[in-house]
Formats: C-alpha cells, sequence, structure tokens
C-alpha cells in the first residue's frame, strides 16, 4: 500500500486549485491580495488538518449519510478557534473582508470526499504525509493567486510596490478570479502534461535500451571483461549518462556503438548491473530485484557480479536487466 | 401582496445580481459534477433549493435569537451546519419511508448536493442581506434557482467546451471556469456601473 502512494499527488497531480478544482471559491473570490490569501490559506490548513485527522477516528459502521454531518460539524469546530488566530494575526478587519468565503472551508472536498476515498485508506503516518502535501498543494496555489492578482490588479506585491508596465484592475473581481485560475489551470495542466510525456518518452527509451542490450549482451560481455573493475554504481551512472545521450533507440543504433566509448561503458554497465539482478526464481522480477539476491543470497551483490562464465548465463543476465528496467519503469507511473 | 414581493425582489437578486455561483463563485466545483448530466443539474439544483429555502427560516431564527452574543460570528458555522444536518436527516427519513425507490437513487449523490460551499454560503448571504424572514426565504430559493441557471449555461456549452478544437490542456476543468468566467463577467453588469465610469 505504501508503495502504491504518491505523496507528489496533492502539490502537482491532484493539486486542489489547478488540477482538480475542489476548493476554489475562496481562492477566485478572496485571493486578490497576498495577505488575504494568507488568511485563507490559514484557516484551511488548521481546519482541514485537525478535522481530518479528528475524524479518522470516526467508526466507518456509521453510514456516509450521517459521517458527512459529523465531518462538517466537526470542521465547523475547528473553524472557531482558527479565525480567533486567524484574527489575531491578520487583525478583524481583514478576516471580516473575507466575509462568507472563510466559513465555507469547512465544506472543501478535501474533508468530505478526499479523506473517504483516499486518506482514509493509507496508514496512518502516511495520511499525515499526504494531508499535509495537499494542504500545501492549495497554500501554493492561493498564495500565487493572491501574488499575482494583486501584482497585476494594483502593480503592487504584499503591499509594496513593483514596476509593472500596465494594471489590470478585473483581477480582483470575481470574474477576474475566474479568467485568472481557469488560464493557469490549462497552463499547469500543459506543463504537467509536457513534463509527464517527456518522462514516458525518457523510461521508453530506457526500456528499448535494454530490450537492445538484451540483444548484444552476450557480445558485450566477451569483449570487454576489464572494465568491471569500475564500481557498480560508476558503471550506472555512464549507464544513465548514455541514455541521457540517445532521445530513442534509433539514435543509439546510428551511433558506431563499438567505437563510441560511453555507450560501450553503458552497456556494460547494464550487464553489471543485469548480474547483480539476477533473481533467484522468476518471481523476483516485479520487486527490486537487487536488494533482494542481496538479502536472499546473503552475499555482497559485487560478488555476484563478478562470475559470469557462459554465453546463456550471459543471456539471463541481459534478460533480467530487461526485466528489472521494465519493472522501474511501471513502479515510476504508480508511485 | 408585500410579502410576495418581497420574497420575488430577495429571489431575483439571488438569481441575477448575486448568483451564487457567477457572482460570488460559491459551489463551482460541484456546479462542474452537476453539468456534465442533464439528471444531474435537475437534482443537484432541486436538492440546493430546497435545502436553502428550508433551512432560511431556521436561520432567521438563530439570528434573531442568539445574533446577538459576542461570538456568534465564529460559531455561526457550526450552528448553520446543524441546521443544514437536522433537515437533510428529517428529510432523508421521510423519503426513506414514503419513497424507498427514490431514496436509493437520491443517496448515491445527496449529501454531495447538500453539504457544499453554494448551501453554507447561501445561507450566510441569507443572513447579510437578509432583513426578514421572508427575505430569507427569497434568498434561499434565489439561490437554488440561480444554481440551476448558471448549472444549465454550463450543461448547455459543456459538448462545445469539450470538442477536439480545444487545448487538450484546457479541455474539461480549466475551460469550464473560463467560460463560467466570461458568463461571470457577462453578468457583472447586473450589478450596475454608469457609462461614465467606462
Amino acid at each position: 500500500m505504501e508503495k502504491r502512494i504518491n505523496l507528489k499527488d496533492g502539490f502537482i497531480k491532484q493539486n486542489m486549485v489547478f488540477m482538480s478544482g475542489l476548493l476554489i471559491a475562496p481562492v477566485i473570490a478572496c485571493s486578490t491580495t497576498l495577505v488575504r490569501s494568507m488568511a485563507v490559506c490559514f484557516v484551511f490548513s488548521i481546519v482541514s488538518f485537525a478535522t481530518i485527522l479528528l475524524c479518522r477516528l470516526i467508526p466507518r459502521t456509521i453510514v456516509y449519510t450521517l459521517r458527512v454531518i459529523i465531518y462538517t460539524a466537526t470542521a465547523a469546530v475547528f473553524y472557531i478557534p482558527a479565525v480567533l488566530l486567524a484574527e489575531a494575526i491578520f487583525g478583524e478587519a481583514l478576516i471580516a473582508s473575507a466575509g462568507v468565503y472563510l466559513p465555507v472551508i469547512i465544506t472543501n472536498s478535501l474533508i468530505l470526499t478526499k479523506a473517504e476515498t483516499r486518506f482514509y485508506h493509507e496508514p496512518f503516518s502516511i495520511m499525515v504525509k499526504d494531508v499535509i502535501v495537499f494542504i500545501l498543494g492549495f497554500d501554493a496555489a492561493c498564495a500565487f493567486t493572491g501574488i499575482m492578482r494583486e501584482y497585476l490588479a494594483s502593480g503592487r506585491i504584499g503591499g509594496a510596490e513593483v514596476p509593472l508596465l500596465f494594471e489590470i484592475p478585473a483581477m480582483e473581481t470575481t470574474f477576474g478570479g475566474f479568467l485568472f485560475i481557469g488560464i493557469n489551470a490549462g497552463l499547469f495542466r500543459a506543463l504537467y502534461n509536457y513534463r509527464k510525456n517527456h518522462a514516458a518518452e525518457s523510461e521508453e527509451g530506457e526500456e528499448s535500451l535494454a530490450e537492445y542490450a538484451e540483444d548484444m549482451g552476450e557480445f558485450l560481455v566477451g569483449k570487454h571483461k576489464a572494465e568491471r573493475e569500475k564500481s557498480s554504481k560508476e558503471k550506472i551512472r555512464i549507464y544513465r549518462t548514455a541514455i541521457k545521450k540517445t532521445k530513442n533507440i534509433n539514435e543509439l543504433l546510428d551511433m558506431e556503438f563499438l567505437s563510441n566509448r560511453d555507450v560501450l561503458e553503458a552497456f556494460e554497465a547494464i550487464i553489471a548491473e543485469g548480474q547483480e539482478m539476477v533473481p533467484d526464481n522468476e518471481e523476483g522480477a516485479g520487486e527490486d530485484v537487487a536488494e533482494e539476491t542481496a538479502d536472499t543470497s546473503g552475499e555482497p551483490a559485487d560478488e555476484n557480479s563478478g562470475e559470469t562464465a557462459g554465453p546463456e548465463e550471459e543471456k539471463k543476465v541481459a534478460a533480467a536487466v530487461a526485466a528489472g528496467e521494465k519493472t522501474e519503469g511501471e513502479n515510476g507511473d504508480i508511485s | 401582496m408585500e410579502i410576495f414581493l418581497n420574497i420575488v425582489s430577495a429571489a431575483l437578486i439571488a438569481i441575477f445580481v448575486q448568483n451564487s455561483i457567477l457572482e460570488r463563485a460559491l459551489g463551482v466545483n460541484v456546479l462542474l459534477y452537476a453539468s456534465r448530466k442533464r439528471d444531474n443539474m435537475l437534482g443537484f439544483s432541486a436538492a440546493i433549493t430546497y435545502t436553502t429555502t428550508i433551512s432560511a427560516p431556521l436561520v432567521w431564527l438563530a439570528d434573531t435569537f442568539i445574533g446577538d452574543f459576542e461570538y456568534y460570528r465564529v460559531i455561526m458555522p457550526l450552528i448553520y451546519v446543524l441546521i443544514i444536518g437536522i433537515i437533510y436527516i428529517l428529510t432523508l427519513i421521510l423519503i426513506w419511508r414514503f419513497f424507498p425507490k427514490f431514496f436509493r437513487s437520491l443517496k448515491k449523490y445527496v449529501h454531495l448536493s447538500v453539504f457544499n460551499c453554494s448551501v453554507v454560503g447561501a445561507l450566510f448571504l441569507c443572513s447579510q442581506q437578509g432583513n426578514d424572514i421572508f427575505s430569507y426565504l427569497g434568498y434561499g430559493l434565489g439561490t437554488g434557482i440561480g444554481f440551476l441557471f448558471a448549472a444549465y449555461l454550463l450543461y448547455t456549452a459543456a459538448g462545445r467546451l469539450n470538442s477536439p478544437l480545444v487545448p487538450a490542456a484546457f479541455r474539461g476543468y480549466p475551460i469550464m471556469i473560463v467560460y463560467v468566467g466570461i458568463l461571470s463577467l457577462a453578468l457583472y453588469a447586473f450589478t450596475g456601473y454608469t457609462t461614465s465610469a467606462v
């Protein structure tokens, strides 16, 4: 379970403001300046964190139809100290100017929906971290919105004047907030998709490289045994460097790899890594094989790596590399 | 007649001038969910209208009788949530008792349509804008109808907003928010400004 949870989700992939829109009313209508954003973030953080933690104790034997009332009432109770603290920190006038947007935080979807569908399925320690990341994700987006809207509307940030070519007073209005959030959500998603696709391409490249290594492994292991004196980590570093140099398998194939020292070393690193990763049985292919092998054999991984002899075993090594690389790619998607 | 006009004028203000979605941005996430399907849109709007309308007089009672309490402003959310909770439970019991089939179809999303920013926010707006029980009632009713109005506008445009002509990154949530922003801009004129100010 622990491996399946990506603690970055709440900050980027499922950001409450720019990606999923779970709580945007206070951001659109209230986050018009940095200070107001900070007040929203402050109340939201305290109310959400405390409520989610406490409501975990509520037995799930109570039907959700009733639990939802308890969640909201608990949030309303935590709202009292949170808003009194906020008044002491930010001033009563500023909290009063936030109007209805601070009270509506008690019905935010992090408490009512996300807690049920995600947080309460996690172990407690993981849940705490996950909730904090989600809250920080909201806070970052809210603060960014406040800073940008204040700057664009009045040429100020946190009250201090910052040079601006022209002001856009509409940024202070509700429709300005909608447009700002909508456009930024699109840009945020575009950036996220770009990075995701880029990462997928890299993973694909690594997988192809591993497949290529499977074909070439037999030849390479026999040719360059001397280079295996280098430490395993160093070889893997070279292997990673070589992968970065090539965008795809075709580009790699275009290289005269026998005369290209880096690529050759990279392949050797694959072989060395593969020898460390030889599983005792086929079931180990889905796990971190290197660790498992070292643990079960009771011997250091380096000792395993230097004892390859025949072509049959080399083929096994190369196959294990391919399996290891594929596993890494899959885990990257889900964890 | 005066009572009726009071209710109608408060409702019209809540629908057009201070629309909870387009003017106040309350319950936008619920709106995005509700506007996906026609049934969702009608169901959510009915639930919100019912809850805000029935809760409004009770909120008026609370505001009138304990509104002078020094810390009333910070315990208001708790009181409002309890009011909504009581109405929610009683309604569900009644529906479960007399319309069991309807109850089964309702319980999937009823909590979403009752416990959201739109309902809680509407009750706060009643408290801010209302003078008497009738204006509370009108405002509560108007908030629900205003939600239906905004949801319908979004529902009719949903097909075009999700067309391939829209860049992939903007399809779905971002473009809908931009669209709601443009609608909000259109309704902005209802709040009133003079041409000399433009």
